[in-house]
């Protein structure tokens, strides 16, 4: 087990490598010059120049370098090291102005939004998406696996067509469509909820809601298709056989083994409904995560593309690890 | 499997509760900006949000009267200035009880800190040429690039950055014309007079910054002598800024929050305690918060529907024609004529002519970039092309914003003494078919006369129109292009860019024909003339005359006004008459909703530039609590820019 997740933490550094070259590669090739204001005055050429070389956006080997240098920690250890950080801290607390002394891994200053540093703007939206995005796992898997168990009882039957007609729309239904119908059902016809607000529990859950249906509606799936296995199994016959009650047979012996698909299908979900809301922020007006991955490579913004995309795939590899670790608790037959 | 949920519950629990905060009060004043403000940096400026919300909390040496038709410049950080008899020497006298937000007198030796910054190649700034009017400024601007460039090659006669930097500000003091000989004196000499150089001074990007702040996030990186900037000053609680306004909150994508200044020297002319900008992303989104109350002002309109708005404004101004005619005719600003009329839902739109042209670019290079040669190279087919658009087609069915259809570059009526030309026809002018067919046929004989008299056939390339994919710049494209086809016969293609790649092409001349737009920073024609001159980095067009470059240099050492303007309207005239680049298409207006008997003291003037902190929000106890309409102007022109 140990052996496990240490083996799983020293890939991480070597898979975050990969992503970061590749990532690197294609949002460099994004056309246009990512420090113009695209409605604004064209910066005479020199200009232009200068401004690509403070970042190294003039050449793709120094960016490659200068940017792994300052976002794994050696730029600041090197800094830290050298007292030129102490000195500035000095000269600033004798000018009387509080300075943050900056972060050890740097994933550098937004290109598009000059007053902010990407781990600024990841500080501020991240624990937005992870509320979010948790919540509506939550509500997913609750809603997904009573469904789905509901629908094993009795195969076929009225209830189980409804659960896998409602996990169809589910599925199919854009969250867009969801999202805007409950907004204006629960927000604007019958003033439940606010229409675009962020910070208070209320106006969490209509976007936690409709960021769950599509993930609630397959655990639903895979619970159902999962129990009516295991029902006919003969560890259920022979709980049944002990004397067993129905709702022990159930939960106690048909749920956990149905339960393992879901599980490993909530780690890669629960990344995805942390980061990958862009849609249902948009819709209810969320500061999260998702709307970085669309705005940052519109603007070309390369650090804060980067700086996102890292996150992310650092939360994907983390959930697979912990799936990885739950599941033993559940399973015990995986050594 | 029970436990491992309720482990789950318990995180998503804890979550929940650090991250649902307590939302602090309602601010006094609401607004909506449009984008999310990206800089609050004065010498970074760029975009026209940043700017309004930089006017709160930054105070230049003299800013303009917005609720003056003219817009004239009254004092601020400044109460009294001197100009030269040459009109070179401008000599600011600093009030003394100008104060920052920590309580600091605010000096004239801030000023040059800031100036100075604006004029750094390293700090990049996007308007670094409005400081090349002072003497000198070009001159260090040169030298500093210079050397960093031997720095960067090894070259330099510095030992490292360090020493380069203090030469750097040795070599400021010598060359920049712009001297500090007391805490409140500020004397500033230009390379030549330039008769709107107050009102570059009012332009936010000439405000002043705290140095003892702004030090501590720049410094000289050793190796490249390049100034190293690090975000976080312009926000709280770092910032200390001079402007009736204080950031107070400021929180990502979220919101922006300012409150009274308590150091303000003029706290007695504001009339809200607080404003708040919260960030949102969906322009709908932002109408539906105005129309439920939670945004008092939209300092932007870009909901798709807008048009439809705006047509439901004019049908309601319909309605009252007389009563309207009547109030206009008292000499009333558009708002205090809404703010008389009966209530109605319909009148919280507002439109406003702005300090803006709306253009179809022709790309007047001799060879097209795959080495063809270029038809538009040649006026007369630039002409004809021009004559055939149907502006009126444009503005009335695609934009349906009320923008005035136009023949000229520079708004009229926007600049003070400037009266420029007439400008070309165009077939949406005509009132009769037979109007129609004679322009139509004047731009076929253009075309006949620069060697196309079968354009069918003969008109060597297709015509493509390059845009970008937002704004409906689409709709506007499909009109131009069904005129040329249809009236000219040739050959047209439409071509949607991204953003990015649009504006890389246009810099690159890398298109045939392009929409564009352009708006002015300051009030003189060369605002606008400029971006057509030979070599300017915004001549998109790359367009080249001589005739017109030399007007432009006439103008320049032309010491009497009269004449000089009259050399601008001259030199304006050639572009739109004889020339055209490009084809104008209408003057930009710009859109508000605000309930106007709520809302008091926005501006109407052409150049809008709103101060936000005029507003008095009426009814809610805090401020003067009376209208503050626009000063009454005479009724004869008020016809144009109602």
């Amino acid at each position: 087990m140990t052996w496990l997740i240490l083996r799983r933490l020293a890939q991480l550094p070597l898979i975050l490598l990969v992503i970061y070259t590749v990532t690197l590669t294609l949002a460099w090739s994004i056309p246009g010059n990512p420090l113009e204001n695209p409605e604004g005055r064209r910066p005479s050429p020199e200009v232009a120049e200068q401004m690509l070389r403070q970042y190294d956006l003039d050449s793709f080997p120094r960016f490659y370098v200068s940017y792994l240098d300052r976002v794994t920690g050696l730029r600041a250890l090197r800094e830290r090291m050298s007292g030129d950080a102490a000195s500035r801290e000095r000269a600033a607390a004798e000018a009387g102005i509080e300075i943050p002394s900056p972060p050890l891994f740097d994933f550098g200053p937004s290109l598009q939004y000059d007053d902010w540093t990407v781990n600024e703007i990841i500080a501020g939206s991240l624990p937005v998406s992870i509320t979010l995005g948790g919540v509506a796992i939550v509500i997913a898997t609750l809603i997904g696996v009573t469904a789905g168990v509901v629908g094993a009882i009795r195969p076929n039957s009225i209830a189980d067509l409804a659960t896998l007609l409602i996990a169809l729309v589910g599925i199919s239904l854009p969250s867009f469509v969801i999202g805007t119908v409950l907004l204006l059902v629960f927000a604007v016809w019958l003033p439940l909820f606010p229409v675009a607000d962020w910070g208070t529990a209320r106006s969490l859950v209509l976007p936690a809601l409709t960021l769950s249906l599509p993930f609630a509606a397959y655990i639903a799936r895979l619970t159902r298709f999962g129990m009516i296995e295991a029902m006919q199994s003969d560890y259920v016959r022979t709980a049944r056989a002990k004397g067993a009650g129905e709702t022990r047979v159930l939960l106690k012996h048909a749920l956990p083994n149905a339960f393992l698909p879901v599980l490993s299908y909530l780690g890669p979900a629960t990344a995805f409904a942390m980061t990958g809301s862009f849609v249902v922020e948009k819709v209810f007006n969320i500061p999260g995560m998702g709307q970085h991955f669309v705005a940052a490579v519109q603007n070309k913004d390369l650090f804060l593309i980067m700086g996102v995309v890292l996150v992310f795939a650092g939360m994907l590899v983390i959930f697979n690890l912990i799936v990885d670790v739950l599941y033993r608790f559940v399973d015990p037959r995986i050594a | 499997m029970i436990r491992v949920l309720a482990v789950i519950a318990l995180l998503v629990g804890l979550l929940i509760v650090f991250g649902a905060g307590t939302s602090s009060p309602r601010a006094d004043l609401v607004v909506y900006n449009g984008n999310d403000v990206s800089t609050l940096d004065p010498q970074r400026l760029s975009w026209i949000p940043d700017m309004r919300i930089a006017r709160l909390v930054y105070e230049p040496l003299v800013q303009h009267d917005v609720l003056d038709w003219d817009a004239r410049i009254v004092p601020a950080a400044a109460e009294s200035w001197r100009v030269s008899e040459d009109g070179r020497t401008y000599t600011f006298a600093i009030r003394d009880d100008a104060r920052w937000s920590n309580g600091e007198p605010v000096t004239s030796e801030q000023f040059r800190y800031a100036w100075r910054r604006g004029m750094l190649p390293d700090l990049a700034s996007d308007y670094a040429a409005m400081f090349r009017f002072i003497e000198g400024a070009d001159a260090f601007y040169e030298w500093r690039v210079d050397q960093l460039g031997m720095m960067e090659r090894g070259e330099s006669a510095y030992a490292d950055g360090r020493a380069l930097w203090d030469a750097t500000l040795a070599k400021f003091d010598e060359l920049v014309a712009l001297r500090a000989p007391d805490a409140r004196t500020l004397v500033v000499t230009l390379r030549e007079p330039v008769p709107f150089f107050l009102d570059l001074c009012a332009f936010a990007v000439f405000c002043p910054v705290y140095p003892p702040l702004v030090d501590q996030y720049e410094r000289v990186d050793a190796a490249s002598g390049r100034l190293v900037r690090r975000p976080g000053w312009t926000r709280p609680p770092a910032i200390v800024s001079n402007g009736p306004f204080e950031v107070t909150d400021w929180q990502f994508k979220r919101t922006l929050r300012l409150d009274q200044n308590p150091h303000y020297w003029n706290r007695g002319a504001l009339h809200v305690r607080s404003i708040e900008v919260p960030s949102i992303g969906d322009p709908s989104a932002a109408i539906l918060a105005f129309r439920t109350g939670s945004i008092d002002l939209c300092a932007e309109v870009f909901a798709p529907y807008r048009g439809e708005i705006v047509q439901d404004k004019l049908e309601f101004l319909a309605e009252h024609a007389d009563r309207v005619a009547e109030l206009r005719a008292q000499g009333l600003d558009p708002f205090a004529i809404d703010a008389r009329l009966p209530d109605d839902p319909r009148k919280d739109a507002h439109v406003v002519p702005a300090f803006g042209t709306y253009f179809w670019n022709f790309n007047c290079s001799d060879r097209l970039t795959d080495g063809r040669p270029n038809p538009f190279a040649d006026s007369r087919v630039r002409r004809a092309f021009a004559l055939v658009i149907d502006k009126k087609s444009i503005s009335e069915q695609v934009r349906r914003m009320g923008e005035p259809t136009t023949g000229v570059l520079i708004p009229p009526g926007s600049i003070g003494g400037y009266t420029g030309p007439r400008g070309l026809p165009n077939i949406g002018d005509a009132g009769t078919e037979a109007e129609r067919d004679a322009i139509v046929s004047r731009a076929r004989t253009l075309l006949a006369d620069a060697g196309y008299p079968e354009p069918e056939r003969d008109f060597p390339i297709t015509v493509e129109l390059v845009f970008n994919k937002d704004s409906g710049h689409d709709l506007i494209a499909q009109v131009i292009a069904k005129n040329w086809q249809q009236h000219l016969g040739v050959p047209v293609a439409l071509a949607q860019k991204e953003l990015k790649v649009y504006r890389e092409e246009l810099k690159n001349h890398a298109f045939i024909t392009s929409r564009a737009g352009w708006f002015g920073d300051f009030a003189d024609p060369t605002t606008f003339l400029d971006i057509m001159r030979t070599g300017n980095g915004n001549n998109d067009r790359n367009f080249s005359s001589d005739a017109y470059d030399a007007l432009l240099d006439r103008a320049r050492t032309e010491a009497d006004t009269g004449e000089r303007m009259a050399l601008l309207a001259e030199a304006e005239r050639v572009l739109v008459e004889e020339e055209l680049p490009m084809v104008p298409i209408f003057h930009y207006v710009s859109m508000y909703m605000f309930d106007p008997d709520r809302i008091t003291g926005m501006s109407a003037q052409a150049r809008t530039k709103q101060n936000l902190f005029l507003i008095d929000v009426l009814g809610d106890g805090v401020g003067a609590e009376q209208p503050r309409p626009m000063k009454r102007r005479d009724p004869a022109r008020s016809e144009r820019a109602g």
